[in-house]
C-alpha cells in the first residue's frame, strides 16, 4: 500500500473525528502550538529587525545569527529543555519562539536595509522623522521580505510543533509519535499527511496575504529578482 | 572594408532602428557614427558582428556577406570594445587580453606574451598583467578592453561609446591614445559616440545620424564643420563650428611681427622707443632665454625713469602661447583672445619667442587657409538657409 | 554536565558523527549535481523558472519528518529514505542559487564574451559558471548545514545519526548526552561550513581582498523557507 492509501484510510475513519484526541481537535491544537510562538517571535523580531535595518547597528550579528540558526537541531533543543524543565508550557514555547525569531529577524532586517539608498535619502530630505521614515517608507517597501520571513517561520513552526510531540506536546505530531511507538503506520501516515496539508495551507495563506497587502508594483519587483 | 547595402532593422513592435542604410567604411580609416540617443548608431555597429541581425539588406565585410559566416568565427576576427568594458572579473588582465588568441587555439605562453606586448602598446605598465580588473582604474580598464580587442590582430575594431564612462580628463587622454594607435596600426575602426566633439577629434570620417535611423551627412570632420548639409547638421555640430574648424588648420607660413619685443635687461626708454616706432601700445617682455614673461603697456613705462630695467616693471600675464608650425590656428586665435594686448605670441618648439600676431594678421591667415581648403572641397558654404530634407511619410 | 562520559563513549560518538556527516553531506552533493543542469536550464529558458520556483517553494514547505514518513512505504526505515528526502530539500535551496548566480553575471561581461566569439556552451562553462560560484556555494552551505541538522530528526524513524544521543539522553534523563549531541551537530555543521568557505576562496582568487557582498538580499530572497 502506498503512503496516500494508508493515510487516506485512516483519515476517513469516522472514529478519528470524534471524541478526545480527534482530528479537528489536534488540527486546532497544532495551529495554536504553531501560531502562538510565531506571534510572540514576530512581536520581538520585527521591531528588532526594523531597528537594526534602519540604523545599521548590529547588522553583523544578524548575519551570524542567520547562519547559526540553520545548524541548531530542533529535536535536540526540545529534548534538552524537556530534560531540564520537565514538561511544561515553557518547555515547548521557549524553544519554538527562539527558533522562530531568526528567519523573521533576518528577513525583516534585509528588507529594511535593502531599501534603496536614494529612497531613504529622499525620505530624510523631505523632513520625515525617523519614525515616519520607518513607518511610511521603509517598512512598506520591506513588506514582501517581512512576509517571506513570517512565512518561513510559520512553516518552521508547523514542522517543529510536529516534532515537539516527542516530548509530549499535543497536536498532529501526536498521531505520528504514538503511531511510531505502537507500530501502526495508519496514524503515522495520516498525521504526516495532515501536517503536509496544513503546511501547504499556510503557504497558500501567505501567498494570499501577500497579494492583499503588498502593492502590485512591489510584488512585480520582487519576482523580477 | 565594410559595406552596408540598404540595411534596415525593424523590431516586432514596429520600431525602425535603422532605415535603409547605405554606408561604406573605407579600409584603414576611423569611421565615427554619431547622433542623438536612439538614432540607430549602436544598432548599426552591432549588425557588423551580428550581435543584431538586420531585417533587410546585406552587410559586407571584406566583400563577404557576414550572414554567410558562422557568428562565433566572424566575431573572432572583429575586435569589440564597449563602454562598461565587460572585462572578465575572474581572469587576470593578461588572461583577459589573451581571450581570443586562446579561443583560437594558441598556446597559453604565447598568448600571454602577446598580451604583455599589447599592454605596452596601449600605454600600460606590463607589471599590471597579473592584476585583476577590479584593481585597475576606469581609464586603465578601458585600455585593457582595447588591448583585448586587438589581441588577435583583427582587421576591424568596433567601439561602442568606449570613453563615455570615464571622466573628461581621462577621456581626452584615451582619445589621443586612439588617434596615436591608429597612426601605428591603421585598423578599420567603427566607433559609436553621442559626443560630436569626440567624433570630430578621432574620426577620419563622421556619419551623423538623424533621430529616426537615417543618415544626415557622411563627411570628413572639416567638411562637417565647414559645410553642414542642413540646419539639423549645423545645429548638431554646434554654433561655434567656425572656430572649432580652425583646429584643422595649422599655424604655419605666418608673417610674425618681431616688434615691439624687448628683453628684460633693456631699459624702459628703449622699450618705449620700440613701441613708438611700431605704433603699438603694448610691449612683449622676454627673459634671458627668449621665453615670454609678460606684456607691459606703454603707459606704465612713461612715468618711470628712462633707465629702469624692464625686468623690474610689473608685467601682465600673456595667457598662453602657440607653437608656430605645430599648433592650429584655433590655438593662435585663443592665444590672441587671452592676451591683454590682443596679440598672439608665437613660440618655437622650445618655448622661445618667434614673433607675434595681431587679430588682423590672424584673420588674413584664416582666410588664406580657407582658400586652400575651398580648393580641396572642404571650404565654407555661405550660410543661406538650406532646404529641409524630405520627411519620410508617416 | 558529566565530562567523563565523553571519552568513555568516544567510539560511539565518533561513529555517530560520521553517520550524521554522511547523511548531511551526501544529499547536498547529489542535490548540487541535480541543481546544476536544472538551474542552468531555468536560467536559460525564462519560462521554465517560475514553475520550478513554485515547485521548490511547495516542496521546501513540507515538514521534514512528514517527508521521511511519506517515503517509508517506498524506501523503508533506511538511510536511503533520509538521503532522498534531504536531497529534495537541498535541491530547493541550491536551484534558486544556481539561477540567481547565473543571472547575476553582469550583462556587459556576457555580451563581451559573445562578441569575442564564445559559443553559448563555452561561455557558460568558462565565464558564467565561474562567476556564479560564490552564490552557488552559498546555497550549498545552507544545504549542508540544514541537512546535517535535519538528519538528526531521522532518528525518530530509526535512522541512526547524532539524534540518537538526544533520544537516549531523554530516555535516561541524562543531560550530558544531550549537550554532547547538540555540540557535536553544531560543530560538525560549522566544520563543513568552513570547508566550503575554504573551497570557495580557493576557487575565486579574483575575489581576494574584495569585500564579499555578504550572502545578501540575493541569496535571502531566493533561499526559500527555513528548515527545522
Amino acid at each position: 500500500m502506498s503512503f496516500f492509501s494508508w493515510a487516506w484510510d485512516w483519515i476517513t475513519q469516522a472514529s478519528n473525528w470524534r471524541g478526545s484526541g480527534s482530528i479537528p481537535q489536534q488540527v486546532l491544537a497544532h495551529l495554536g502550538y504553531s501560531g502562538l510562538p510565531l506571534l510572540i517571535a514576530a512581536l520581538i523580531a520585527i521591531p528588532l529587525g526594523v531597528m537594526i535595518g534602519h540604523t545599521g547597528r548590529g547588522a553583523v550579528a544578524v548575519v551570524n545569527v542567520a547562519n547559526a540558526w540553520r545548524a541548531i537541531p530542533t529535536l535536540g533543543l526540545l529534548i534538552l529543555l524537556a530534560v531540564l524543565l520537565g514538561f511544561s508550557f515553557l518547555t515547548w514555547l521557549l524553544p519554538l519562539v527562539v527558533l522562530a525569531i531568526p528567519p523573521i529577524l533576518v528577513n525583516t532586517y534585509e528588507g529594511v536595509a535593502g531599501v534603496d539608498r536614494d529612497v531613504r535619502d529622499a525620505a530624510k530630505g523631505a523632513g520625515m522623522t525617523a519614525w515616519q521614515q520607518v513607518l511610511k517608507v521603509e517598512v512598506p517597501i520591506a513588506l514582501p521580505l517581512i512576509l517571506v520571513g513570517l512565512r518561513t517561520a510559520a512553516i518552521f513552526m508547523v514542522a517543529t510543533a510536529t516534532i515537539a510531540a516527542y516530548i509530549g506536546l499535543g497536536g498532529l505530531g501526536r498521531y505520528i509519535i504514538d503511531g511510531l511507538a505502537s507500530d501502526q503506520y495508519g496514524p503515522v501516515a495520516g498525521g504526516a499527511l495532515l501536517v503536509v496539508i496544513l503546511a501547504v495551507l499556510v503557504l497558500a495563506f501567505f501567498a494570499l496575504l501577500g497579494r492583499l497587502i503588498v502593492p502590485a508594483a512591489l510584488r512585480r519587483q520582487g519576482r523580477a529578482e | 572594408m565594410i559595406t552596408f547595402q540598404h540595411v534596415t532593422k525593424r523590431y516586432p513592435d514596429g520600431t525602425v532602428a535603422v532605415d535603409a542604410l547605405d554606408l561604406e567604411v573605407p579600409t584603414g580609416k576611423t569611421m565615427v557614427l554619431v547622433g542623438p540617443s536612439g538614432c540607430g548608431k549602436t544598432t548599426t555597429l552591432r549588425m557588423i558582428n551580428r550581435l543584431v541581425e538586420p531585417t533587410e539588406g546585406r552587410i559586407l565585410l571584406g566583400g563577404q556577406d557576414v550572414q554567410q559566416v558562422n557568428p562565433a568565427q566572424l566575431r573572432r576576427r572583429i575586435g569589440y570594445v564597449i563602454q562598461q568594458t565587460g572585462l572578465f572579473p575572474h581572469r587576470t588582465v593578461e588572461d583577459n587580453i589573451a581571450t581570443v588568441p586562446l579561443l583560437n587555439g594558441w598556446r597559453r605562453a604565447k598568448a600571454r606574451a602577446r598580451a604583455r606586448d599589447l599592454l605596452s602598446l596601449v600605454g600600460l605598465d606590463p607589471a599590471l598583467a597579473r592584476r585583476y580588473p577590479h584593481q585597475l582604474s576606469g581609464g586603465q580598464q578601458q585600455r585593457v578592453g582595447v588591448a583585448r580587442a586587438l589581441a588577435a590582430d583583427p582587421p576591424v575594431l568596433l567601439m561602442d561609446e568606449p570613453f563615455s564612462a570615464v571622466d573628461p580628463l581621462v577621456r581626452s587622454t584615451l582619445q589621443d591614445e586612439l588617434v596615436r594607435l591608429q597612426t601605428e596600426l591603421r585598423k578599420t575602426v567603427v566607433l559609436v559616440t553621442h559626443d560630436i566633439e569626440e567624433a570630430i577629434k578621432v574620426g577620419d570620417l563622421v556619419a551623423l545620424y538623424r533621430p529616426e535611423g537615417r543618415l544626415a551627412q557622411v563627411d570628413s570632420p572639416q567638411r562637417l564643420l565647414g559645410a553642414p548639409a542642413d540646419s539639423y547638421v549645423s545645429d548638431f555640430v554646434g554654433f561655434d563650428r567656425g572656430i572649432r574648424r580652425l583646429s584643422f588648420f595649422r599655424a604655419t607660413g605666418l608673417n610674425l611681427r618681431t616688434e615691439p619685443i624687448a628683453g628684460q635687461d633693456s631699459t624702459a626708454a628703449e622699450a618705449l622707443g620700440a613701441a613708438r616706432r611700431s605704433g603699438e601700445q603694448w610691449i612683449l617682455v622676454t627673459g634671458q632665454d627668449r621665453k615670454p614673461r609678460g606684456w607691459v603697456p606703454a603707459g606704465r613705462l612713461e612715468s618711470l625713469p628712462g633707465d629702469t630695467p624692464l625686468g623690474g616693471v610689473p608685467a601682465d600675464g600673456f595667457g598662453h602661447t602657440f607653437t608656430v608650425d605645430a599648433d592650429s590656428l584655433r590655438a593662435a586665435l585663443d592665444a590672441a583672445v587671452l592676451s591683454p594686448a590682443g596679440h598672439a605670441v608665437g613660440v618655437d618648439g622650445d618655448g622661445r619667442v618667434v614673433g607675434m600676431l595681431s587679430y588682423d594678421e590672424l584673420r588674413a591667415a584664416i582666410q588664406a587657409a580657407d582658400s586652400a581648403a575651398t580648393a580641396d572641397g572642404s571650404g565654407w558654404e555661405p550660410s543661406a538657409p538650406q532646404p529641409e530634407p524630405e520627411r519620410a511619410a508617416q | 554536565m558529566i565530562w567523563s562520559w565523553i571519552p568513555g563513549n568516544g567510539a560511539m560518538i565518533w561513529h555517530l558523527i560520521w553517520e550524521n556527516a554522511y547523511l548531511g553531506v551526501v544529499p547536498a552533493l547529489i542535490g548540487l549535481a541535480i541543481s546544476l543542469p536544472l538551474g542552468i536550464a531555468a536560467a536559460r529558458w525564462r519560462w521554465f523558472y517560475p514553475p520550478v520556483l513554485t515547485a521548490v517553494n511547495v516542496i521546501y514547505g513540507i515538514p521534514g519528518l512528514a517527508l521521511f514518513i511519506a517515503l517509508i512505504p517506498a524506501l523503508g526505515l533506511t538511510d536511503t529514505n533520509v538521503i532522498v528526502a534531504l536531497t529534495l530539500f537541498s535541491l530547493c535551496v541550491i536551484v534558486p542559487n544556481v539561477v540567481g548566480g547565473l543571472r547575476a553575471v553582469p550583462e556587459p561581461v556576457r555580451q563581451a564574451a559573445t562578441a569575442m566569439g564564445y559559443g553559448a556552451v563555452r561561455r557558460l562553462v568558462q565565464v558564467e559558471l565561474p562567476l556564479a560560484i560564490p552564490v552557488i556555494i552559498a546555497g550549498l552551505r545552507v544545504a549542508v548545514v540544514s541537512s546535517i541538522s535535519l538528519a538528526s530528526v531521522g532518528q525518530l524513524i530509526g535512522v541512526s545519526s547524532l539524534g540518537y544521543l538526544f533520544i537516549d539522553g531523554l530516555q535516561r534523563d541524562f543531560p550530558t548526552e544531550i549537550y554532547v549531541g547538540l555540540a557535536a551537530i553544531i560543530l560538525l555543521a560549522l566544520a563543513c561550513d568552513l570547508v566550503l568557505v575554504g573551497i570557495r576562496r580557493a576557487l575565486t582568487p579574483w575575489l581576494r581582498g574584495q569585500r564579499q557582498a555578504t550572502r545578501s538580499v540575493l541569496v535571502r530572497a531566493l533561499a526559500p523557507a527555513g528548515r527545522p
